[in-house]
C-alpha cells in the first residue's frame, strides 16, 4: 500500500473528497480577514491611501510628471529589493547591496576602457556582481560566517575597491551623453520607462519563480527551517550561495541602470547606506520578515512603490526631505508590527 | 580506547542473515570527545520491522542519521543489499532505497502540507519545470486517505497543526516515497494513543504487505513488543541485546535498563569516593579502572527516562 504515486489509479479512482476546509473561507467578513492577512494586504491599503492622501492635498500630485519624477524614487529600490527579499526568506541579509551598486558601474567603465564595446563590458561587469554574490553565500553557507558580518565585510571592501579603481574620479558613464540617448542607454535605464520596466519584468518574473518553482519552495524551506530542509534532502548550501549572487547580481545591473540614468559614475561611498536600507525598507513594508521563512517579491514592489510616493508627494508638497526619513522609519515599524500580526494569524501559531 | 570493565553481553561481531537488506558493521563515531557509537554491528533482514532502545544518548538517533545519510560514520561500514553503502547525502541514500523520519519531523512550518510531503519530491511540468501544485494536492490528499490521518485542510501552513498530525505527515511523507527500507526515529514520541495507534496500525500493514523493512526507534515497551520483529539495545556504544521480540518481554527489557542504572549509579558512587578520598594528590592505582569503567560522558544522569 505504499502510495507510490501511480497515475493510473489515480485516473480510474479520484480520491474522496474530504471534508476540505479552506481557511478563512466564506462570508465578506473572512474575505476582508484574508485580504488583511495577505502580507501585501496591508501595504497595498496604505500605499493606497498616501496616494489618494497627495492626490487630494496637491493638485500637481496625480499628473503625468508627477509619476516620472516618481519612478527613480521606487523603480531602483524594486529591483533591489527583489533580490533582497531571496536572501531575507533565507533568514538571512545583504548588506553589501548597496556597496555593489557602487562597485558595479566603475568595473563595467573599466572594461570599456580596456577596449571592450558596451554590452560585453556590462555583462562581464554584472558577472564580478555575481561573484561577489557567490563569496557572499559561500562565507555565510560554507564557513558558517553570520550573513550580517560577511556581507559588512563586502560592503566595505567593497567601498574601497570603488574608490581605489576609479581613483575616487567621477566619469562620464560609457554609452551615454548628455546631449542624446542611445539605444544602449534607452534600454538600460536612459529611457524614461526604462527602470519602470526592468522593475516590472523582474519583479513578475521573480514572484513566479518564488511562487511556482521548486527553488522557490526551498527557498522558502531553507529560511523556514534550515536543518529540516537538509534533513529533506535540499541542498542549503546550494540555496543560500544562488540567493546571495541573485542578489548581488541586481544590485550590479541597478548600479548600472542608475549610472546610465545619470550619465555618471560616482564613486561616492556616502550613497550606499542610504540605497541599502532603503532596498531592505521596500522588502520589510512588503511583508518580507528578517527571521526568515516568509516573503513576496510583489510586496517588496509595493513597499518600493510606497518609499517613492512618499519621497514624491513630499517633495510636491514642498516639506523638507527630512521628513521623508521621519515617514520612513514610521512606516518601517508599522509595517513590521503589522506584518508580525499578520504572521501570526497566517501560521496560527503563537510565534511570529 | 580502553576496554571497559563493565558485564553484561556485549554483540560486536556482524550477525547477519540470508536476507538481509541492511548491514552495519564495526561502526563507530565520535564528536569531539564524546564517543556516541563505539562499535556498532547490526543487520536488518527483508521485511523485518527492527526496533532500536537505548537510553537518551545511547547513540541511537546518530545510528539513523548515519544510515540516512546525514552523517557520516568515522570507522566500520555499511552494505545495502549485499552492496558497500557510504551515502554522501540524504538524496543519495534515498536513491538507494533509504528514506528517514528524523526526530525533528523536517517539516517547514511555512510550507502547506501538501508541500511538505512532496518536499524534494515535487511534482513539475515540462517543459518549463513550474510546479505541479494541482496534481501534489490530489495525490497527497489520496496519500493522507489512505492511510487514514485526519488533517483538516492540505493547504494551511504545517506551523497550525498538532504535534501529532505534524508527526503523522512526516511519516506519510516517507512510506508514500518508494523507500524500501525506512528508517524512523521516534515516531510517536508526540502522539497521543489514537495517533500513536494508526501509526502502529500503518506499520502492521507495511509488514504484512512484507515489501518494505522498517528500523525503528521506540521508547514505549510495549509499543516495540506489539510492532516489532526483533530488538536491539545500544548501550554503551554497543549492541547490547539482539533478540526476537518473540523471545523477550517488557519486564526483561526494564530490568536491563534498571540494571544499567544501578551500575551507572555505582560507578558514580565509585568515582566520587574515590575522589573524595585522594583529595589532590596523585591517584593510587585503584580509581584508575574505576574511571575508565564509568559510563561514556553522553550517557544521562539516572532517572532521565
Amino acid at each position: 500500500m505504499a502510495v507510490t504515486p501511480d497515475t493510473t489509479t489515480e485516473a480510474s479512482a479520484p480520491p474522496p473528497k474530504g471534508p476540505e476546509k479552506r481557511w478563512g473561507q466564506g462570508g465578506a467578513l473572512s474575505f476582508g480577514q484574508r485580504f488583511l492577512t495577505l502580507r501585501e494586504g496591508s501595504i497595498v491599503i496604505v500605499t493606497v491611501v498616501a496616494i489618494v492622501y497627495f492626490a487630494a492635498s496637491t493638485s500637481r500630485f496625480a499628473t503625468g510628471s508627477s509619476f516620472k519624477s516618481l519612478l527613480p524614487y521606487f523603480a531602483p529600490f524594486a529591483i533591489m529589493a527583489a533580490g533582497e527579499v531571496f536572501v531575507m526568506i533565507n533568514g538571512e541579509i545583504d548588506l553589501s547591496v548597496g556597496a555593489v551598486y557602487l562597485f558595479t558601474p566603475v568595473v563595467f567603465y573599466k572594461f570599456t576602457t580596456a577596449g571592450l564595446p558596451l554590452i560585453p563590458s556590462m555583462i562581464l561587469a554584472l558577472v564580478v556582481a555575481t561573484l561577489i554574490g557567490m563569496l557572499n553565500g559561500l562565507a555565510v553557507a560554507v564557513i558558517g560566517i553570520s550573513s550580517f558580518v560577511a556581507t559588512l565585510g563586502t560592503l566595505f571592501t567593497l567601498e574601497g575597491l570603488s574608490l581605489i579603481i576609479s581613483h575616487a574620479t567621477q566619469v562620464t558613464t560609457p554609452g551615454t551623453s548628455v546631449t542624446s540617448v542611445g539605444t544602449f542607454a534607452q534600454i538600460f535605464g536612459g529611457g524614461t520607462y526604462s527602470e519602470l520596466i526592468w522593475a516590472a519584468v523582474i519583479a513578475i518574473i521573480l514572484q513566479v519563480v518564488l511562487s511556482f518553482t521548486r527553488f522557490g519552495v526551498y527557498t522558502v524551506a531553507v529560511g523556514g527551517n534550515r536543518l529540516g530542509a537538509s534533513e529533506a534532502g535540499i541542498n542549503t548550501k546550494l540555496v543560500l550561495t544562488r540567493n546571495f549572487m541573485m542578489c548581488a547580481l541586481l544590485a550590479g545591473f541597478v548600479g548600472i541602470l542608475e549610472a546610465v540614468r545619470a550619465n555618471t559614475i560616482t564613486p561616492d561611498p556616502s550613497v550606499t547606506g542610504d540605497i541599502l536600507f532603503q532596498a531592505i525598507s521596500a522588502a520589510v513594508i512588503g511583508g518580507t520578515l528578517l527571521t526568515g521563512g516568509s516573503g513576496t517579491v510583489i510586496g517588496a514592489f509595493i513597499g518600493a512603490i510606497f518609499l517613492g510616493v512618499i519621497r514624491d508627494g513630499l517633495n510636491i508638497k514642498g516639506v523638507s526631505a527630512n521628513y521623508f526619513y521621519f515617514y520612513l522609519g514610521l512606516a518601517v515599524l508599522i509595517a513590521m508590527t503589522a506584518n508580525t500580526y499578520v504572521s501570526r494569524v497566517r501560521t496560527g501559531s503563537g510565534r511570529a | 580506547m580502553p576496554d571497559l570493565a563493565a558485564p553484561g553481553e556485549r554483540i560486536v561481531a556482524p550477525a547477519t542473515s540470508e536476507d538481509d537488506v541492511l548491514r552495519v558493521e564495526h561502526v563507530g563515531k565520535r564528536f569531539g570527545a564524546t564517543i556516541a557509537l563505539r562499535d556498532i554491528s547490526m543487520h536488518l533482514r527483508k521485511g523485518e520491522v527492527l526496533g532500536l532502545l537505548g537510553d537518551n544518548g545511547a547513540g541511537k538517533s546518530t545510528l539513523i542519521k548515519i544510515l540516512a545519510g546525514f552523517q557520516k560514520q568515522d570507522t566500520g561500514s555499511l552494505w545495502v543489499k549485499g552492496d558497500a553503502y557510504n551515502p554522501r547525502s540524504v538524496e543519495e541514500a534515498r536513491s538507494r532505497g533509504i528514506d528517514t523520519v528524523f526526530q525533528d519531523l523536517a517539516l517547514i512550518n511555512e510550507l502547506a502540507v501538501y508541500q511538505n510531503l512532496f518536499l524534494r519530491r515535487e511534482k513539475v511540468r515540462s517543459p518549463i519545470p513550474f510546479l505541479s501544485n494541482a496534481i501534489m494536492r490530489r495525490q497527497a490528499r489520496a496519500a493522507l486517505d489512505e492511510i487514514g490521518i485526519n488533517i483538516p485542510s492540505i493547504d494551511v501552513p504545517v506551523a497550525r497543526l498538532s504535534g501529532g498530525q505534524r508527526q503523522a505527515i512526516a511519516v506519510a511523507r516517507t512510506i508514500s516515497g518508494d523507500a524500501d527500507i525506512i528508517l524512523l526515529d521516534e515516531p510517536l514520541a508526540a502522539m497521543g494513543a489514537k495517533e500513536g495507534a494508526m501509526i502502529l496500525d500503518l506499520i502492521a500493514r507495511l509488514k504484512d504487505e512484507g515489501n518494505v523493512s522498517i528500523i525503528m526507534i521506540l521508547h514505549n515497551y510495549v509499543h516495540v513488543l506489539a510492532a516489532c520483529d526483533r530488538v536491539n539495545l545500544i548501550q554503551d556504544g554497543f549492541i547490547g541485546l539482539d533478540k526476537p521480540t518473540a523471545e523477550t518481554s517488557v519486564e526483561e527489557l526494564t530490568e536491563i535498563v534498571v540494571e544499567e542504572y544501578r551500575r551507572a549509579r555505582l560507578e558514580a558512587q565509585a568515582e566520587a569516593q574515590a575522589q573524595a578520598g585522594n583529595g589532590a594528590a596523585s591517584p593510587p592505582t585503584a580509581s584508575a579502572p574505576a574511571a575508565s569503567s564509568a559510563p561514556p560522558p553522553e550517557s544521562p544522569a539516572p532517572g532521565a527516562s
